[in-house]
């Protein structure tokens, strides 16, 4: 399908979006049996499917849905999603229209597999573990052809840095990073606490009842934090690790929220979280002392981000324009600040002074596609059946 | 017949001469409702969970019974989880009781300047959204929290409490003692005084005629308060996770996480066994609620004695001291948590600061269109409760008048009916997206339901079977021979309803309409995933898109939802009063 006989139903999008939902829709109905499948209920004809000709700006969709989490768009603290659309919108002749569904990119996959069809043309903001779920599913119900298309040749795409690229189908393009660690409080123990330096050291006695880490069942940085000793302690050893790490105190709590707010309470000294805090911590002018970051072993687990265009997008030219734009040095910069992360490219000029704040370990950490695909669901099973539960 | 009846027998008999011209649509204005009722139960809660919970048994399109298998046989999950969940809820309940009843006696029995307030306000903790409570109670028990610090500053040793096992049920309590409370005090007020009176005038001691005549009208709405609790803690999830850690992961915890993974058969095997232990719970109840037959003619409420007497008895010095003690574990329990809640709102790092209340301006001023703002989510939810308000009561009303009628299998409608309250959460929201966000396709067409309606009719659901358990109970009790003397004389079922009935079992009504709304304003799954355009926010969704690594904003947002809620509140009771017949 090509961009240009997408511009009606785009229009009855965009004035949808405009004005949130259509105010009190209770019931509808939409014809479905429509070859081009792309009529909004009520609106106007479709133009003539036209083959694409000339160049790219001429011919391409006004409209581009890109999908993502809520905090992309709407954080308390700062979010990358106006300014993208600002930035991208006063350069191409299109509009940016977002969606955020509560569940993220499960709401895409349930799409497929119950054969709905979407709107969404780039999905922003999925990570391995979110591709090893759409693959999985693959097969079922209605899900028979690929939900991603690959990125194929993206001006920009040379320049990702090596070790970010966790797509092996290339269907995801990086688009930044994160490092999980701990965040220490100084001030703790009279202003004694000192974190420690190695996995080691977390589960000697000194330590007992100093950390509080996240479930890895029902959290993000809960999981980067267990792959972590995995990759420390290798399959068969970070059970015992955990076992250790258990006699020693450690409070696993549900979600990254909730144990920050048990963090900031001062329930414990150390906890997992992210390698960023400082950035928000002296935005807000609080104190670094409660802020500290420590990588142990030097390490830190990579949880990269990536973004991806819907196979089944009838917007594919603008989506590509659209992940080129993504990939450019002033994008990942801007984006690197505001979702308070780093950019997947090597050049992306940040102000010099950023790195004073969001640390990058000496050395970063990951599983591979293939190694979660075939592994994760049984560390993670094994972890709960050991660890949780009553 | 008292006289006063008698006057509302013929007035309901004088209103129907009025009313002939609508006499028609009052004659079938009571099946209509419970026809209404059942498709929209059919529609918003059956159709989506079934699409859920066919998982648990159907692999591939072919009947296998394969997940649910592997659940049960799972000594995992049947044991440890199942265990631990249902005995944290057993605990959690035996705790709400104790914490709520005392609520119930001091606001039903005594009288005092703000009684009428404090009963209105008393659900209010019942809206609170989970993370704030569980950030709350870091800052008032946690370790360097409110309480270690008064404990410091009187010299005492500090106390480790959390997280654990304990921080949980107290956190269950903070919900459901005040339900407990409400529903107590509901029934409390419509205890009848001219029987107390006549127990004591034939010489039974004032303990005696609280055994043998109050106590047994109590026990209903206890154990319904009970019953409510523990389905609700039973399927508890987000307190757990925060406050109690992983160790103590209930079954909702997994159902959730096999939800995140994408095993769904896990999933729905999973929430079948939580709500098959919850409606058997439910339908166990609902037998011994049945077979309570008190017949009842006149209500006239027991005299509230005052707070302050005029004199002092040993007695009375009890009793006081009593309430006082009472008060003061309101004031840690209850109090404590929120006055926190409102502290973070306006301090960072112990500075006092507006920042958070700033902020909330701000985002009302200069928010992008696709950002949520406070303004539109504090109206959005007060639409909502309103409309709930509108279609749950006459759903309850309606269900609760068809229900006291005696027929064969008339648990099994009663417990279907209730069923809403025994589901998953989690289950309900995927139900809701597969079922209705993303519709049936039939005749070429795919049917989707949606948007602010959609909302609407799902609070609704959620929140009728509240109106029932507190209108249901009283109506039965009711003597029948007070509404046929009515029909003799000529009035519709309707009118006698709205006249004779209703009047005698208001108290029940005020209480289920408190609960409806309070569930509409706390109603957080369906909000999300039926308001699909993201224009429809409400309060708690606000407050859940403001959490942040600052509780300032979330929790000044949830200051708000607060304040709106206590008021509305208010207001509900107030104008529900002075529609008393």
């Amino acid at each position: 399908m090509t961009d240009t006989n997408a511009r009606s139903r785009r229009r009855f999008l965009r004035a949808v979006g405009a004005g949130g939902v259509a105010a009190l829709a209770g019931c509808s109905a939409e014809q479905t049996d429509d070859g081009t499948a792309t009529t909004g209920a009520g609106e106007g004809t479709t133009e003539p499917a036209g083959t694409t000709t000339g160049e790219a700006t001429a011919s391409m969709a006004d409209t581009l849905v890109v999908a993502t989490s809520p905090p992309f768009v709407d954080a308390p603290s700062t979010s990358p999603g106006a300014w993208l659309k600002e930035e991208f919108e006063s350069e191409f002749d299109a509009t940016l229209v977002y969606q955020t569904p509560d569940s993220e990119l499960n709401y895409y996959i349930e799409r497929v597999v119950q054969g709905v069809e979407f709107e969404a043309d780039v999905y922003v903001g999925l990570d391995t573990g979110q591709l090893i779920d759409v693959d999985g599913k693959r097969g079922e119900g209605e899900f028979t052809d690929p939900l991603f298309a690959e990125a194929g040749e993206l001006e920009g795409l040379s320049a990702v840095r090596d070790g970010l690229r966790f797509d092996p189908q290339s269907r995801a393009v990086p688009l930044d990073t994160g490092y999980v660690s701990l965040v220490w409080n100084a001030t703790m123990d009279g202003g004694e606490f000192v974190a420690p330096e190695t996995f080691e050291e977390l589960t000697s006695d000194e330590f007992a009842g100093d950390l509080i880490a996240q479930n890895p069942t029902t959290s993000t940085t809960g999981e980067a934090f267990m792959l972590h000793t995995i990759d420390r302690f290798g399959a068969d050893g970070y059970l015992d690790y955990w076992q250790r790490l258990q006699d020693n105190g450690v409070t696993v709590l549900g979600e990254w929220s909730d144990s920050y707010s048990a963090y900031l309470n001062e329930e414990a000294p150390m906890i997992v979280s992210y390698s960023t805090d400082q950035v928000f911590a002296s935005a807000e002018d609080q104190d670094l002392q409660k802020h500290q970051i420590r990588f142990l072993n030097d390490q830190g687990y990579a949880n990269p981000e990536g973004m991806a265009r819907f196979a089944d997008s009838d917007a594919p030219r603008l989506a590509e324009a659209f992940m080129e734009f993504m990939l450019r040095p002033e994008t990942q910069a801007g984006i690197a600040q505001r979702n308070v992360a780093f950019p997947a490219i090597a050049d992306a000029p940040l102000p010099e002074d950023y790195g004073q704040y969001a640390k990058e370990p000496p050395e970063s950490v990951t599983f591979t596609y293939d190694e979660l695909e075939a592994n994760l669901d049984t560390w993670t099973d094994e972890w709960a059946r050991r660890f949780a539960g009553g | 017949m008292g006289a006063a009846l008698r006057r509302r027998v013929s007035r309901a008999r004088a209103r129907e001469a009025l009313d002939r011209t609508t006499a028609p649509l009052e004659r079938v204005a009571l099946p209509l409702l419970a026809v209404v009722t059942a498709g929209l139960l059919g529609v918003l809660f059956y159709y989506p969970v079934a699409t859920v919970l066919v998982d648990a048994v159907v692999e591939g399109g072919t009947l296998t019974g394969g997940p649910l298998a592997a659940v049960l046989g799972d000594g995992f999950y049947t044991g440890r989880v199942l265990g631990f969940t249902a005995l944290q809820a057993l605990l959690s309940t035996l705790l709400s009781v104790v914490l709520g009843l005392p609520g119930a006696w001091v606001l039903a029995r005594f009288e005092f300047r703000g009684r009428d307030t404090l009963r209105s306000v008393t659900m209010v903790p019942f809206v609170v959204p989970s993370v704030l409570v569980a950030a709350a109670f870091y800052a008032t028990f946690g370790a360097s929290g409110t309480l270690n610090a008064a404990l410091g500053a009187l010299g005492l040793p500090e106390l480790d409490l959390l997280p654990s096992l304990g921080a949980i049920l107290v956190a269950h309590a903070f919900y459901n003692a005040p339900l407990v409370a409400r529903v107590v005090t509901a029934a409390w007020e419509s205890v009848d005084a001219g029987a107390v009176e006549t127990a004591r005038s034939l010489g039974a001691s004032p303990r005696r005629a609280f055994r043998d005549v109050v106590a047994p009208q109590l026990l209903p709405a206890v154990l319904m308060g009970a019953t409510l609790t523990f389905v609700f803690t039973f399927a508890s999830f987000a307190i757990p996770l925060a406050l109690g850690g992983a160790q103590f992961a209930t079954i909702e915890v997994f159902i959730y996480a096999a939800r995140q993974q994408l095993e769904y058969g896990r999933a729905a095997s999973l929430a079948a066994v939580e709500t098959g232990v919850s409606l058997s719970l439910m339908a166990l109840y609902l037998r011994y609620e049945r077979e309570q037959s008190a017949q009842r003619r006149e209500s006239r409420s027991l005299r509230r004695r005052p707070l302050v007497p005029d004199a002092w008895t040993r007695e009375r010095v009890v009793s006081r001291l009593a309430v006082a003690g009472y008060a003061a574990v309101v004031g840690l329990v209850f109090l404590a948590p929120l006055a926190s809640m409102l502290y973070a709102s306006v301090s960072v790092d112990g500075r006092l600061t507006l920042d958070a209340y700033r902020f909330l301006l701000e985002r009302q001023a200069t928010g992008a269109r696709f950002q949520v703002k406070p303004f539109p989510a504090v109206v959005n939810s007060l639409l909502f409760g309103a409309a709930t308000l509108a279609v749950a009561l006459p759903m309850g009303v309606a269900m609760g008048v068809l229900t006291t009628r005696r027929f064969r299998g008339r648990w099994v409608v009663d417990a279907l009916s209730m069923a809403p309250l025994a589901v998953s959460g989690i289950v309900v929201g995927l139900g809701l997206l597969r079922g209705l966000v993303f519709g049936v396709e039939a005749f070429g067409y795919r049917f989707t339901v949606a948007g602010a309606l959609a909302v609407v009719a799902a609070h609704a659901v959620a929140a009728y079977p509240f109106v029932v358990r507190t209108v249901a109970p009283p109506l039965d009790r009711l003597d029948r021979s007070l509404v046929e003397s009515a029909r003799a004389l000529g009035a519709s079922r309707v009118r006698t309803l709205l006249d004779v009935e209703l009047p005698l079992v208001w108290p029940g009504v005020i209480a289920g309409a408190a609960f409806a709304f309070a569930i509409s304003i706390g109603e957080f799954d369906a909000t999300v995933i039926l308001a699909e355009g993201g224009g429809t926010y409400t309060m708690p969704v606000a407050v859940e898109r403001f959490i942040g690594r600052r509780l300032g904003p979330a929790t000044a947002m949830g200051t708000v939802l607060l304040a709106v809620t206590a008021a509305s509140f208010v207001v509900i009771e107030r104008v529900g009063g002075e529609f008393r017949g």
